[in-house]
């Protein structure tokens, strides 16, 4: 018995001395949560230097689109704290309408408003909307009217900094159509379905998307399909994704003398403020090399 | 390797053989398939074909030690957890505290388990879920080496060890009279397949391995008449659904590795009924 009472005592003395570790934290004024990377980024920027603001991302920076996310219960605790859910909308969450729906209070900014979106061959709207550079400078205004919204106190704050980088986002959008203005292939294959956005603003042609769920891999017939699509039509490029796999491009470049190179719709990364630039940059270099 | 690529040519002059990648798939088969059949047959006569399911589901904690200790070949961490995984079952099952069942299922699942929680701890499970379906089409050169190098060895094993296996599977007290060492000869067989499950997860799947594993052999056993010819239908019959469930994968654009599982299904069911008719008969 007294054995018992000892460890009762200890776990109880264990469980207060924790929690109250916890409560000596700085509490945030104004808590801001992101579904995922891409939105996380742009939090960031938008609440740079706003004081009393924790900028906090539900899937971890490595977890890419959220096909198939797996919610935690650590998620579910960072949703419940927060005065702001930002999603990416365009059906990316659409897992997320059950948790959203049971917390009325919460405020759940939709940053893909007004954004006119382009549908698969089934009809599905293609979630993948950031990549387009035009799309994503949209996403953050929204983002930012969203946040001012929420936090009036700070809505200037929020507007200016969103409008720095805005700007920033301009000028590369700007660079990027004037590099790739001159190339004279815009024939591409893509694997998974996060380009389309990013083709439309570019003027570049998707002949194929090999492998619309990004986590399968293809089967031998649509391998030998995509064989003989690059052989007949002269393509000379596929892009893969940093985020998956290479091995189906690896096959497919093989057998049919194209090269694989690597675009990133930057759905992972480091948790820079600059990561979204970044990555796009590194695209238009990779598409100025393979394209010219 | 390129002579045997136009060996292949030349003998298949079909549509599905033009590309490199179907042919490495058809080696890899051609190897993988007649080792499954050999030690499925072992594992079917041993009861043992839930142990090996556990080392398929081991290989995912496996994949996830790898990736938490930054290994880029995940088949070293998965080699070296599913052997220890396997002589752990196989020592808690020789201290007969319950079923071999019941041990087995505990550690499957454990290991099971053990690997969504490690791969999910970063929300990337989705990453992995290639190895649940496994992909036969990504299968490398050097890797086809390996397998033909293993096959070689499953072999040689099989004619030195195949008489004591059988004697202690059959009887292990007489077994034990004949100075055969059991432990040692059980835990050979136990790391023989603990091997061959974990070289050939990533092509085959953790999802239908073990249907590669034990099908063949089960549907070998309604037709064999002699242990000989056990073996001989058993390796026939893996071949057969690994090949034409290749070939049927690539003309329905389907997945290849549940195409030979439901070919091999349709054979077992075939020889039971077989079984059936000629019992009665």
């Amino acid at each position: 018995m007294k054995r018992l009472t000892a460890v009762l005592l200890a776990t109880v003395i264990l469980f207060c001395t924790a929690g109250c570790a916890h409560r000596t934290e700085q509490p945030a004024r104004f808590r801001v949560v992101t579904s995922f990377y891409p939105l996380y980024i742009m939090a960031l920027n938008i609440t740079d230097g706003v004081s009393g603001v924790q900028v906090d991302n539900m899937a971890g920076q490595q977890t890419g689109c959220l096909h198939d996310y797996q919610l935690q219960s650590q998620d579910m605790k960072n949703i419940e704290q927060a005065d702001v859910f930002v999603i990416n909308g365009a059906g990316m969450e659409s897992f997320m309408n059950k948790v959203t729906s049971q917390l009325p209070k919460l405020r759940v900014i939709n940053s893909s408003d007004g954004i006119p979106l382009l549908k698969d061959q089934t009809g599905e709207a293609n979630p993948h909307i950031w990549v387009s550079i035009t799309n994503a400078i949209r996403q953050v205004t929204n983002i930012a009217e969203g946040l001012a919204e929420a936090d009036p106190a700070n809505a200037a704050a929020y507007r200016k900094n969103a409008e720095e980088y805005v700007a920033k986002l301009s000028i590369l959008r700007k660079k990027m159509h004037e590099e790739l203005s001159g190339i004279s292939n815009r024939d591409i294959i893509t694997f998974h379905e996060a380009f389309p956005y990013f083709a439309e603003e570019f003027g570049l042609n998707i002949v194929k998307v090999v492998n619309r769920e990004p986590d399968s891999q293809p089967s031998a017939r649509e391998l030998a399909q995509t064989i003989k699509l690059v052989r007949g039509s002269g393509i000379k490029t596929i892009f893969a994704e940093p985020q998956y796999p290479k091995s189906a491009a690896n096959i497919i470049a093989k057998e049919s003398g194209a090269a694989v190179y690597s675009l990133d719709p930057a759905v992972t990364g480091e948790n820079r403020k600059d990561a979204y630039l970044t990555a796009m940059e590194n695209n238009l270099t990779v598409l100025k090399q393979a394209l010219k | 390797m390129s002579a045997i690529y136009s060996i292949i040519d030349l003998l298949l002059p079909f549509e599905w053989t033009e590309f490199a990648y179907m042919k490495n798939a058809l080696l890899a088969i051609l190897l993988i398939t007649p080792l499954f059949g050999l030690v499925g047959v072992m594992i079917v006569n041993n009861k043992m074909s839930f142990f090996s399911d556990a080392l398929g589901h081991s290989a995912l904690t496996g994949i996830a030690i790898g990736v938490l200790m930054g290994i880029d070949n995940y088949l070293i961490s998965m080699m070296g957890f599913s052997l220890l995984f396997a002589l752990c079952i196989s020592a808690v099952m020789n201290s007969e505290t319950s079923s071999s069942d019941t041990i087995i299922g505990v550690f499957s699942s454990t290991g099971l388990a053990l690997g969504i929680v490690l791969l999910s701890a970063s929300g990337g499970f989705a990453k992995y879920s290639g190895y649940l379906i496994g992909d036969i089409l990504t299968v490398q050169p050097e890797e086809i080496r390996m397998l033909a190098l293993i096959l070689v060895a499953v072999v040689l094993l099989w004619g030195f060890f195949f008489n004591k296996l059988m004697l202690v599977s059959m009887n292990t007290d007489l077994a034990a009279s004949k100075g055969i060492r059991i432990r040692m000869v059980e835990k050979f067989f136990v790391i023989l397949v603990a091997v061959i499950v974990t070289v050939s997860i990533k092509w085959v799947g953790v999802l239908i391995i073990n249907s590669l594993l034990v099908l063949p052999a089960a549907a070998a056993r309604n037709l064999a008449k002699s242990m000989r010819s056990y073996h001989f239908i058993a390796i026939g019959i893996s071949v057969f659904s690994g090949v034409s469930g290749l070939i049927i994968s690539y003309y329905a654009g389907t997945a290849a590795g549940g195409t030979i599982v439901l070919v091999a299904a349709v054979i077992f069911f075939l020889t039971y009924f077989l079984n059936q008719v000629r019992a009665k008969a």
